[in-house]
């Protein structure tokens, strides 16, 4: 509903600004202009620290507030929370690792809070980096492709060294052999090993690139829709205002769903990649 | 859209807060859970326990008041038997006492029929002495008659 009147009020002062593409732009500080890759988004960077401070911030206030008995108020919350991630993480993993859960709880913590920014104003927090003399300013990191990704090469960095570390023939060998070379004459498994190396190759490589895309397109389309919802209903008059409104309401509720089920879905697909990369060699 | 610096600044920042996520949130949290939970098992398996103690002492007590009471009634039973016993003896001995003083006092009544029956004979005899002596006036001979006489009043009282 916020979303919506701040849209209002503000839709009109920023559709001379380059459009839709004007909003998608990041305030990015260019260290080597002929280079694409050296620059960073600080808007991305900045917005993912303040989270990630503001989470380790109540971290630290839970942690002294911990009791013992029955929980309530904020300590309740997380305990569902850590209770859920806990149950996901038993459900899937065959072995006890001390790490996947922590990881899960933060990436679905990291990415349900980024993803809920979203349903501030379209404008605002655009607005107010204007008045600080922003020119761009992106709220929600995870409509920037950085974010997802370096959390998905993370996970899928840790799903290679699990690999490695605890099964490193068998893995090396599924490269090679499986799903084709194993089925052919051996005078043929020559030729077939290459073919049958790129499609695994492949394989793996589409697990970052899936769940990086995921929630990026996601987030991203989500963004979109607010602003196209802005800038095709807001400047109809009062009726295109009043359905603006309702479109805006509409669509910020289910976008809120959209984002918490994104982070579950990039919790829960580090948890089953990681299980897998744990399961225990069948012969 | 393309990724650029902000990707390693955004692992960074990631891996830092799983860091710290894992050492002062979920950690404490997790730790916490688990000690609770263990806390409510146990004392689960203490109120089991102490359950199943009550039960055994109630057994037990039952155990030992039957045991009290067989053995009530093993005194009772014992008591009536001593009761009865004491009574038995008491009436045997009085019986018994009863008998020697009879006996007793028949044979004080036997003794003295006897002494009196003998002194009844001596004065028979002198009597009759004395009534030969005068019916008869004539002279007798004392130590030649007498020992008739006796003969004669011992043929009478043979019979007594």
């Amino acid at each position: 509903m916020k979303k919506s009147l701040r849209e209002t009020g503000l839709a009109e002062t920023s559709h001379g600004e380059g459009g839709i593409a004007g909003h998608l732009q990041y305030w990015t500080l260019k260290i080597d202009e002929s280079n694409p890759f050296m620059q960073i988004h600080l808007d991305t960077m900045l917005v993912s620290i303040v989270v990630a401070a503001g989470l380790f911030i109540f971290a630290l206030w839970l942690k002294n507030r911990l009791v013992e008995g029955a929980p309530t108020g904020a300590q309740n919350f997380m305990e569902s929370v850590v209770g859920f991630i806990d149950q996901t993480v038993t459900d899937n993993f065959p072995v006890h690792n001390p790490l996947i859960a922590p990881l899960a709880f933060t990436v679905f913590v990291f990415i349900a809070l980024i993803n809920t920014i979203d349903i501030l104003p379209a404008f605002l927090i655009g607005n107010v980096a204007h008045v600080f003399g922003v020119e761009h300013f992106r709220p929600v990191p995870t409509n920037d492709l950085n974010l997802p990704a370096a959390m998905a090469v993370s996970v899928f960095v840790l799903v290679l060294y699990y690999e490695f570390k605890l099964k490193p023939m068998h893995f090396l060998r599924e490269l090679v052999m499986e799903p084709f070379t194993s089925l052919v004459p051996i005078y043929l498994k020559p030729f077939v090993m290459p073919i049958n190396l790129i499609l695994k190759v492949v394989e793996e490589i589409a697990k970052p690139l899936s769940l990086s895309f995921r929630l990026f397109g996601n987030m991203f389309a989500g963004e979109v829709i607010f602003l196209l919802i802005a800038f095709l209903l807001l400047g109809g008059g009062a009726v295109g205002m009043a359905a603006g409104f309702f479109v805006g309401l509409a669509w910020t509720m289910f976008h809120l769903f959209i984002g918490l089920l994104q982070a579950f879905i990039f919790m829960i697909l580090t948890v089953v990649y990681l299980s897998i990369a744990h399961q225990p060699v069948e012969h | 859209m393309s990724l650029d610096l902000t990707f390693i600044g955004q692992i960074v920042v990631f891996l830092t807060l799983v860091f710290l996520m894992r050492k002062y949130l979920y950690g404490p949290m997790a730790e916490l859970m688990e000690a609770r939970s263990n806390k409510i098992a146990e004392g689960l398996a203490a109120a089991d326990a102490g359950k199943e103690a009550f039960a055994k002492a109630q057994a037990e007590i039952a155990e030992q008041l039957n045991e009290a009471r067989a053995k009530a009634v093993e005194i009772i039973a014992a008591a009536e038997k001593r009761a009865a016993e004491l009574s038995e003896e008491s009436v045997t001995r009085a019986r018994n006492e009863a008998e020697a003083i009879i006996d007793s006092a028949r044979e004080e009544v036997g003794a003295e029929l006897n002494r009196a029956r003998q002194t009844l004979r001596a004065e028979v005899a002198d009597i009759a002495m004395l009534a030969a002596e005068q019916v008869v006036e004539a002279e007798l001979d004392a130590s030649r008659h007498t020992k008739l006489i006796e003969g004669i009043v011992n043929k009478g009282f043979g019979n007594a």
